[in-house]
């Protein structure tokens, strides 16, 4: 006697493996790191194999003998609806290459301030570490404990961040800037800082990714005291694997 | 266009991050539910409401699961006929009474011990008062979705275990398990009825069969509502402008508003809520991070679709009214009051 075909297992089974693979796919293809934090990646990476591992005990059913697939199981939501949303996100996030936030979210979520919103524990980035050695996180927290601009002149900088176009700064000034990650890309926030060029700023697209060397001067810029990078050279790099900074 | 990718990415980023502990939390809860035989937990919980208030609170040290997770714990400890304040304390405190959410709130706040306690302690206290609260409404059953309530004993002096005096089997609906021993309804409150009747004679493969069956079913349904929540989470986080919500940051009640506005919105798993409070924390009154770790887990914006699955809308609107006064008020008092 043919066995009949059981959809609704089938249905479930391919949810259950497209929702794994959806995720071990940001693994493989490097992506997770646009959506969270590496310290969490293990905790995706781990529900994507649970995932597939359920999608396959699923799927064994499908061949073992009918002995309890039966008709109808109640539910808050209707077991097709569930299962089409499931089926279509895990579809579009198989599709979709999700891309790091960029100088428009920079802009939206306000970076023009010289002092944000930072984390605390600011003894931890103490100003030991050498001047050209700091990313663009360690200058942030190294202003946020003492914000006097005067005190960091002439110190060498040395970062690596994509551009921003501030819309009220003269064609030569541009911000370096990068997305600080806590956990994962729904708290990331912006950090930049100020760089004065010798020529238009426009040889530089927003979002294009730059490494800038110089060294660090006080300028009144927005009618606020800034540091403000003179740079020495500003050359064109390829986005970072790891786009934000911890 | 760059904000339709910003929003896709939020979007993206919240479900990836949340999956896992979604995962966690009906694991646990379908183990629970094939493993431990709730009856006997419920059994030897206080029946006093302040007393069963309390214990609801710290079953989170039992059940270590996030505000993702809680929804079906607590669905099941109502249709096990768990008193209402036994449910609902653990309703709003889990989320953040467990040994999980102390742990990562600890190594968040390394420099400020305190803000663990203060959570902890605040949660217990919040979640006890509003358990008291409902303790008041000895059926619940008007509080909640039908499709739960008719699982619900009808309203007897003593509570019984749910589904234990049998009414007709033959008449119910739902999935079942055919097998020659007898037969086994396989839906959620039919996963008590595994837990319940057949325990003793059920193998550890139909345990561990039974276990993936439920965590199926829930991780399909609580996932979809999951789905939704970050979708809206997402499009508020890119349609609000983040510096409306900031620039309300300093005075110590507008930094409580706006801080439990933000916990709300952003809909953050309790499990990591607490590292995303600390890129507040320089800015922000230590109250007002307060309000956000004890507000943000027991309501937000992505539970509260998952609480619809369970309560009806008024009863989610009184639990958010009164956490969302008790959680003011306290964390208000701690700002005026203490130099911490």
């Amino acid at each position: 006697m043919k066995r009949p075909f059981y959809w609704p297992t089938f249905w479930d089974a391919l949810a259950l493996l497209l929702w794994g693979l959806m995720l071990l796919r940001y693994w493989w293809s490097g992506r997770l790191a646009v959506l969270l934090h590496p310290d969490y990646h293990w905790l995706a990476i781990g529900a994507g194999w649970i995932l597939v591992f359920m999608a396959v005990w699923r799927g064994v059913a499908l061949f073992q003998l009918p002995k309890k697939l039966a008709a109808e199981h109640i539910a808050l939501l209707p077991r097709r609806w569930s299962l089409t949303v499931l089926l279509a996100i895990a579809v579009f996030g198989l599709i979709y290459v999700p891309r790091p936030f960029a100088s428009e979210a920079a802009l939206a979520r306000g970076i023009a301030e010289p002092v944000r919103v930072t984390r605390s524990q600011p003894q931890r980035f103490a100003r030991n570490t050498p001047p050209a050695e700091r990313s663009l996180i360690d200058w942030i927290r190294t202003l946020n404990v003492y914000p006097e601009p005067d005190a960091y002149a002439d110190e060498p900088v040395n970062v690596v961040g994509f551009v921003i176009h501030p819309p009220e700064w003269d064609d030569n000034y541009l911000m370096v800037a990068r997305f600080v990650l806590t956990c994962c890309a729904a708290d990331a926030y912006p950090v930049g800082l100020p760089v004065e060029l010798s020529g238009d700023r426009r040889e530089f697209a927003p979002d294009s990714w730059i490494a800038v060397q110089g060294i660090m001067q006080t300028e009144t810029l927005d009618g606020q005291r800034r540091l403000v990078i003179q740079p020495d050279e500003v050359v064109a790099v390829d986005e970072p694997e790891n786009p934000y900074e911890f | 266009m760059a904000q339709l990718n910003q929003g896709l990415t939020l979007f993206l980023s919240l479900l990836v991050e949340a999956t896992p502990f979604l995962l966690l939390g009906v694991a646990f809860s379908s183990i629970l539910a094939v493993f431990i035989d709730e009856r006997q937990l419920i059994a030897h919980t206080p029946r006093n409401p302040v007393l069963a208030a309390i214990a609801g609170s710290l079953f989170g040290c039992l059940f270590p699961v996030c505000e993702c997770g809680n929804v079906p714990v607590a669905r099941r400890l109502i249709t096990q006929g768990a008193p209402s304040a036994l449910a609902i304390g653990f309703l709003l405190a889990a989320p953040t009474v467990n040994p999980i959410v102390f742990w990562a709130t600890w190594v968040a706040f390394r420099d400020q011990p305190a803000m663990v306690f203060w959570r902890v302690g605040l949660t217990i206290l919040i979640s006890v008062i509003i358990a008291c609260v409902f303790s008041v409404q000895k059926d619940l059953r008007p509080f909640l979705q039908s499709a739960i309530a008719r699982y619900l004993p009808s309203p007897a002096p003593e509570p019984a275990p749910a589904l234990s005096g049998g009414g007709n089997s033959l008449l119910s609906k739902g999935t079942f398990l055919l097998q020659s021993t007898g037969t086994v309804k396989l839906d959620q409150p039919l996963m008590a009825t595994v837990g319940a009747a057949a325990l003793p004679t059920l193998s550890w493969q139909t345990k561990l069969q039974a276990v993936l069956e439920m965590m199926l079913q829930e991780f399909r349904e609580l996932g979809a509502v999951l789905v939704m929540g970050s979708a809206i989470a997402a499009t508020v986080q890119v349609a609000i402008p983040r510096e409306w919500i900031l620039a309300l940051g300093q005075g110590p009640i507008t930094s409580i508003l706006a801080m439990m506005l933000l916990a709300w919105v952003v809909s953050i798993c309790s499990t990591v809520d607490s590292f995303f409070a600390l890129s507040f924390s320089s800015v922000f009154t230590s109250g007002s991070i307060l309000a956000f770790l004890v507000f943000g887990p027991m309501i937000d914006l992505k539970n509260i679709s998952l609480l619809l699955t369970t309560f009806k809308a008024r009863a989610v609107v009184y639990l958010f009214v009164l956490a969302a006064q008790l959680t003011f008020v306290f964390t208000l008092a701690v700002n005026l009051y203490t130099s911490w």
